[in-house]
Parts: structure tokens; sequence; C-alpha cells
């Protein structure tokens, strides 16, 4: 069976700009969860958009790919096919919603991959119903609240059934129980998930493994309480022992 | 300056119409072709922003206030091509959503702020632009001059249309509509430059040039579909009071059978009617003049106003 | 354009609302078409039919369930630049009937259009103009602005404010202009940043680039 997402040596720069990434490898099974730390301006948010083939914008032409989905290689000929595999979620759901209302929003992924009439409305329903956004098909975006945008994305990204998702900040911008409703949800998921954020409580609960970036270079890679608990290795990178681990012993997980 | 239903009979709304379409779908055309994937969204957002634009108020004086119209400012933001498109789309939704302008009239507006204001100020923009030898400054120069030009010469082309229709007596209405927005225009002009001055200055990436980004050139053919209708709107609008000759659109309506028994109805208050009110026709000469003298004052202070704001270059 | 126009559509449960988008838009802009086609002489005929459609927008107001008082503050907002420009059909003969019958005939227009409005969300309208056959270019740019109108106006409010309270001496006009251009300016970056992110969402979820996506 191959890894449901495996990346080697993955190097980027933006057009003129410093490396954002240099040679990224790791390795995600079928139904890991991962989380993704890093400070601001480390190249989460770069990876995760390579991880469907939306950064570069033309994929070079070399020998070796950089990304495979399902053992798929990400190129140009493959990119319906990995992003119909590879569920991305974006940072900013006001971005994300760019439909005029809910239904049509969780309805353009289908659309994209041929589904009409019934077949359409049925799974719009399911993944509204999903996300416990029933009957909100008719509202626009404009009168929702943050938690209800960032339901209604997850529920965008799920029709397409993903078999990765990617979520990049799921929760910055949530209060604790929009945020606890969305870690529910995010735990009720069967798909391998990549999760990157600033939340390290949410990464505690839900991720037994961490990758940890900085300057676009992959400094750690292993289960979370113990990325977390190196005290050293978080101040090294902007980020801090989260207090769920602050009594905790590494090896006690 | 967005004509409402009613003020235009129907053979001026439904000309204004047809040529606002042509234009529209030859803007459509070069879009497909030429704009690239990413930039499709931009489009609707570019709307937006000349929406959200024309919201903002600039203080005048005494308590009045001005607001951006951004033809020029869009197509030289965006191209003349996607100007076309965004604006049609911003005067869609004003007229649809919010009653601003009317719908048989649509054209008419699209006609004046898009065909007018975009197209012909975007050609004046690159013209003189490629004159003063380039640069932001030169930009910025030449986006003040175009905006001015082209509101202007837009307000002309709306006072021609409600003279046509027959609303409003084009001795009256030229020198009314012109006097006003050759004033307008410098407000115009001045935020113009300003915008430009500011996304230039951080971002000169954003501003829109064709001989850098080939892929998005607008044919050649295109062009002149552009110029061919700015031209035929502007001779039907415009060239009744220009000579002597009758109105185009009445022939029009005449060889057609268009206007049978209503016809003399129909008939356009020629310039040259007998019941003139007394100066008036001093006026638009005056008017005229005052156009002429503006545009070549226009053009020198757009210069002197963007070494101003540019100092160093 | 006045800010107290925003929020023009008007959810109510009523037989005008429930009526489809077409026959809406169909008759809205028939009836525009009649008023505009009436022509100036036709002054017996042609105030009959203006008094029909008059009649004819008043009965479907009340059964609209809008209340009057909106309706009407919304003609108003517009109703000034009308007058304005009607005024100046005085400087001819007939001057009178020229005026009467302009302001007659677009407040009608602009009455079907404010009740069209008022209870046919934007969205059914391009909903409408797919089944027509509009450019799907031009109908992606409208549902997009539809979308992100009032994203970008509220935007648009917080720069100021940031400005504002940052503000702390009276500034000159120009000091003024030159700070609402930057606005502006940031504005327009800051779009176009949105679409980029716009873009890939819309990639992200299966978007073949070879037609436009939504609308």
């Amino acid at each position: 069976m191959p890894a449901a997402l495996e990346v080697r040596d993955l190097s980027f720069r933006y057009d003129g700009g410093r490396a954002t990434l240099s040679g990224v490898s790791f390795t995600v099974q079928p139904g890991e969860c991962v989380g993704l730390l890093g400070p601001n301006g480390a190249g989460k948010s770069t990876l995760l958009l390579h991880l469907n083939g939306i950064l570069p914008e033309r994929l070079p032409a070399r020998s070796e790919p950089a990304v495979l989905v399902d053992g798929l290689p990400l190129a140009p000929a493959n990119l319906p096919a990995v992003r119909q595999r590879v569920g991305l979620m974006f940072q900013q759901s006001d971005d994300q919603l760019f439909c005029p209302t809910v239904w049509e929003d969780v309805a353009f992924g289908p659309r994209q991959l041929g589904l009409r009439g019934d077949a359409l409305g049925q799974r719009v329903r399911a993944c509204l119903e999903r996300v416990n956004l029933d009957g909100f098909e008719h509202r626009r975006p404009h009168q929702l609240s943050q938690g209800e945008k960032r339901r209604v994305c997850l529920a965008g990204v799920l029709a397409c059934e993903p078999g990765v998702l990617v979520l990049d900040e799921p929760t910055s911008d949530l209060d604790p129980r929009g945020r606890r409703e969305f870690k529910l949800l995010l735990r009720g998921i069967p798909a391998t998930r990549i999760i990157a954020t600033h939340d390290l409580e949410l990464v505690v609960e839900l991720c037994p493994r961490s990758l940890l970036l900085d300057g676009g270079e992959l400094v750690a890679d292993g289960p979370t309480v113990e990325l977390l608990s190196d005290e050293a290795l978080m101040l090294a990178h902007g980020l801090e022992k989260p207090h769920i681990l602050q009594h905790r012993h590494p090896h006690a997980a | 300056m967005h004509i409402p239903d009613g003020f235009l009979d129907l053979k001026t709304s439904v000309a204004a119409d047809v040529l606002s379409a042509g234009a529209l779908a030859l803007a459509l055309r070069d879009a497909r072709r030429t704009l690239s994937p990413r930039r499709v969204p931009l489009l609707g957002l570019a709307a937006a922003f000349v929406f959200a634009g024309q919201m903002l108020n600039f203080p005048v004086a005494g308590g009045t206030s001005g607001h951006l119209v951004g033809s020029v400012l869009t197509a030289a933001l965006l191209g003349p091509g996607a100007a076309v498109i965004a604006l049609t789309a911003v005067l869609v939704v004003q007229c649809f959503v919010f009653a601003d302008g009317g719908v048989l009239a649509l054209g008419a507006n699209v006609f004046n702020m898009g065909v007018v204001g975009a197209l012909v100020g975007y050609a004046l923009y690159r013209t003189v632009h490629r004159q003063l030898g380039g640069g932001l400054r030169g930009a910025v120069a030449a986006a003040a001059f175009a905006s001015w030009v082209s509101t202007v010469l837009a307000a002309v082309c709306c006072a021609g249309m409600l003279a046509v229709s027959g609303t409003v007596p084009w001795q009256v209405a030229f020198p009314a509509m012109a006097g006003v927005h050759m004033l307008i225009g410098v407000g115009e002009a001045l935020i113009t430059a300003l915008v430009l001055v500011s996304v230039g200055q951080a971002h000169p990436e954003l501003l829109h040039a064709p001989a850098r980004t080939g892929e998005e050139r607008t044919g050649y053919r295109t062009l002149m579909g552009y110029g061919l209708i700015a031209a035929a709107g502007l001779a039907l609008f415009l060239s009744p009071f220009a000579s002597k000759s009758p109105d185009g659109l009445d022939r029009v309506a005449e060889t057609r059978g268009f206007a049978t028994s209503a016809q003399h109805f129909w008939a356009v208050h020629t310039p040259f009617a007998e019941y003139v009110m007394p100066g008036v026709r001093s006026a638009s000469l005056a008017t005229a003049l005052a156009g002429l003298f503006g545009t070549v004052v226009v053009f020198f202070l757009a210069r002197w106003a963007s070494r101003l704001l540019l100092p160093t270059e | 354009m006045h800010a107290g126009l925003l929020e023009s559509y008007q959810p109510r449960r009523s037989p005008v609302h429930r009526l489809a988008t077409q026959t809406k838009l169909v008759a809205a802009l028939a009836l525009i078409f009649c008023v505009v086609s009436i022509p100036k002489g036709w002054d017996r005929m042609g105030w009959t039919v203006f008094d029909g459609t008059a009649l004819l927008l008043v009965m479907t107001a009340a059964r609209s369930r809008l209340s009057a008082a909106f309706l009407l503050r919304r003609l108003l907002l517009l109703e000034p630049f009308v007058l304005g420009v009607a005024a100046l059909s005085f400087w001819q003969p007939h001057g009178w009937t020229v005026f009467w019958h302009a302001v007659a005939r677009s407040t009608l227009c602009l009455a079907t259009l404010v009740l069209l409005a008022a209870t046919t969300p934007f969205s059914e309208i391009v909903r409408v103009l797919r089944t027509w056959r509009v450019p799907a270019l031009l109908l992606t740019t409208l549902t997009l602005m539809d979308r992100y109108l009032f994203v970008l106006i509220e935007e648009t409010g917080r720069m100021q404010r940031a400005r504002a309270s940052r503000t702390f001496v009276v500034r000159s006009r120009w000091a003024v202009w030159r700070t609402l251009a930057e606005t502006l300016g940031e504005l327009f970056v800051r779009s176009t940043e949105r679409a980029g992110r716009i873009y890939a969402a819309m990639c992200a979820r299966g978007w073949e680039t070879s037609e436009p996506p939504v609308g």
C-alpha cells in the first residue's frame, strides 16, 4: 500500500525571493493525523499549497517528482486526480467561500467532479449535516459567524471526498466554543489529516505525530508530545511548551 | 453620471445597448484568449474594488464631496478589455441591486464609462505614456490627463445622448454637462494619479504593462474593433450637433420604417432649432473653447503634478 | 453611491417574493421597455399608460409586504438626480411637457427596479442570466463581485478606522486626499492578493481552468 502522501526533497522559492522551502522530505501513512508546526513565515502555508499542486503554477519538469499522493506523482496530467484526493482548507475562510450561498459553495467541488442533480443535492446535504449545519443551505456567507464559516469551508472540502485533508490554521479565529466544536468534527473524520497550526493544544489532542518547519527546512519530525516537551527545541523555533504538557513527562504519553 | 431609464428614448437606448454589447463581446473574447486563469477571479474583485472605491467620499469644499469613477484607473491597472468587463459588472450590480442607473440605459452607461471612459481613456493613457518616455512618473501624468479628458468626453457623450433623445436640448445639455465635468474631471484625475502613485510605488508589478506580460497583449483586431465601436458611438451621439446634417439615428429609423406614425415625435430638437434661449448658443461655443483650453492646461498640470508627487525617479 | 442604499434585498414571505425570478425579471424589463418607448407626443395615451403602470406597481408593492416607507425612501434617494437632470429640459419649447414626461418615465422605471431589487436576490438574477446564455466569464465576475462587495466595503471601513484612530491633528484637505488615495491603493493591492487566494481555493476544489468557475 503506497503512502498517503510522500514529499521528497521539496524546494521552492517565490519569484525573486529567498528560498521558502528547501529540501523538505517526509511521508504520511493512510489514516495518520499529523501536526505541522512552525513560527510565522516558516513556509507552512507554502508547503500546504504544494500538496495539491497549486504552487508552483507551472510544475517544473524534473525527473524526480517532489510530491506523491497515494503513489501518484504530482504532474500536470495528474492534477485533477491529485486535487480530488487532497482536500485543502485555507487560512482565510472568506476567501474560500467564494460562492453567493452556502449550498452553492459546498456544491462547487462535487460539481467540478461531474456530480449533478439529485446526487449533487444529496452530497451537499450529507456534508452540511456532517458539520452540523443542516438548514444553512440558503444562507449567504457574510451572514455567518466565524465558526459557521469554518464549518462550511470544511463541508466544501469534505464534499470532494478527499483521502487526505490538509488544513491551514483551522482554529485561528474561533472562540473557545467554536474551537471545541471544530476539534470534535476533525476528530470524527477518518481521512488522513495534516493540520498546520499555532494551536498547540489542538495538536496535542488530535495529532500523535508532528512536523516542525522553520526557515523552510524541516527541523523535526516525531511524536507530538516528545517534540512539544523539548523546551529548548520549542524556544529555538519561536514556539513554547503548551500548558497541558507542563506537568507531563515526555515519555508518559 | 449614471443615466436612469426614462431620460433616453428607445432608439438611443437600443443603439447604445448594441454598441456596448459589441464592445463587451470583444472584451470577453479577448479575455478568454489572453487572460491567464490566475487573473479570472481578479475581474470580480476589481469590480468590487471599483464599487467600494466609488463609495469613498473625497471632501471638496463647503461640505460637498466627490468620488472616483475609476474608468482610466481600472484600465491602467487591469488593461482595457478587463476594465470594460469589470466596469460593466459594476454597472449591472448598481442597476439591479441599487437601482442606480437604468436597465435599458445600461448600454448607454457602459458606453460612457466603459467604452469612452476606459477604452478611449486607455488609448490616450498609452499614447501619452509613451510620449512622456514611460516610467511611473509618465504613467501618473498620462493617467491623470487621460482621466480628465475621458471624464469630459464621457459627459459630452452623455449630453449628446440626452439631446438625441430630445430630453434636454443640446445647447443646454452640452455646456451644463461639459462644464460640470471639467471640474469633476480634475478631481477624478487627481484621485487616479494619487492611487497610481500609491500602487505603483509599493507594487509596480501590479500596473498593467502589455509589453512585459506578452500573454495578455490585446490583439490588433480587437483594438480595431474597440476603435470602431467608440467612433460609431461618438458619431451617432455627437455628430448631429457638430454639423447641420440630420440625426443619424433618426435617419436609420426613417429608412427602416422603424418610426412610422409617431415619427415626428421622435424628431430631435436639432441644435439650430428656432426657439433658443438668448445667449445659450454662445454658451456652447464658450464651453467648447474652455474644453480645448482646459485640455492643454490639464496636460501641463498633470506633468507638473506627477513631478511633484514623484520627485525622484 | 450612497451608503444608505446598501442592503436592498428584503426577504419576506410574499407572493411577489415567491414569483419565479425569470418572470419578475421579464416583467420588469417589459414594463420598463413599455414606459421608455412612449413618445413624448402621445399625451392622452401616454399618460394612460403611465397611470396604468403606476397602479400596477403600487398593487405589486402592496402585495410584496414591504413597508411603504422603505420603498419610498429608496425611491427618494435617487429622485434628486432625476429631478436635477430633468430640470435641464425646461430650456426648450414645451419645456414643462418634456420635464413631466421625463420625470414620469424615469420615476416609473426607477420604482420598477427598486421593487425588483427589494424582492429578488441578485444571485437569483445571475442564475436567470445564466439560462439566457450570458457569457460565463461575465457571470463569474458578477457573482464574485456580489460576494465580495460587502467584504471590501467593510475592509475599507476598517482601514479608515485604523487611520482615524491614530490621527490626532486636523489635517489639510490635501493630506486627507492623499490618505484616502492611499487607502484606495491599499484596497486594490489587497484585492489582488485576495483574488490570488480565491484562485487557489478554486483550484484546490478541482476547478479546471478551461471554463469560468462560478455563476
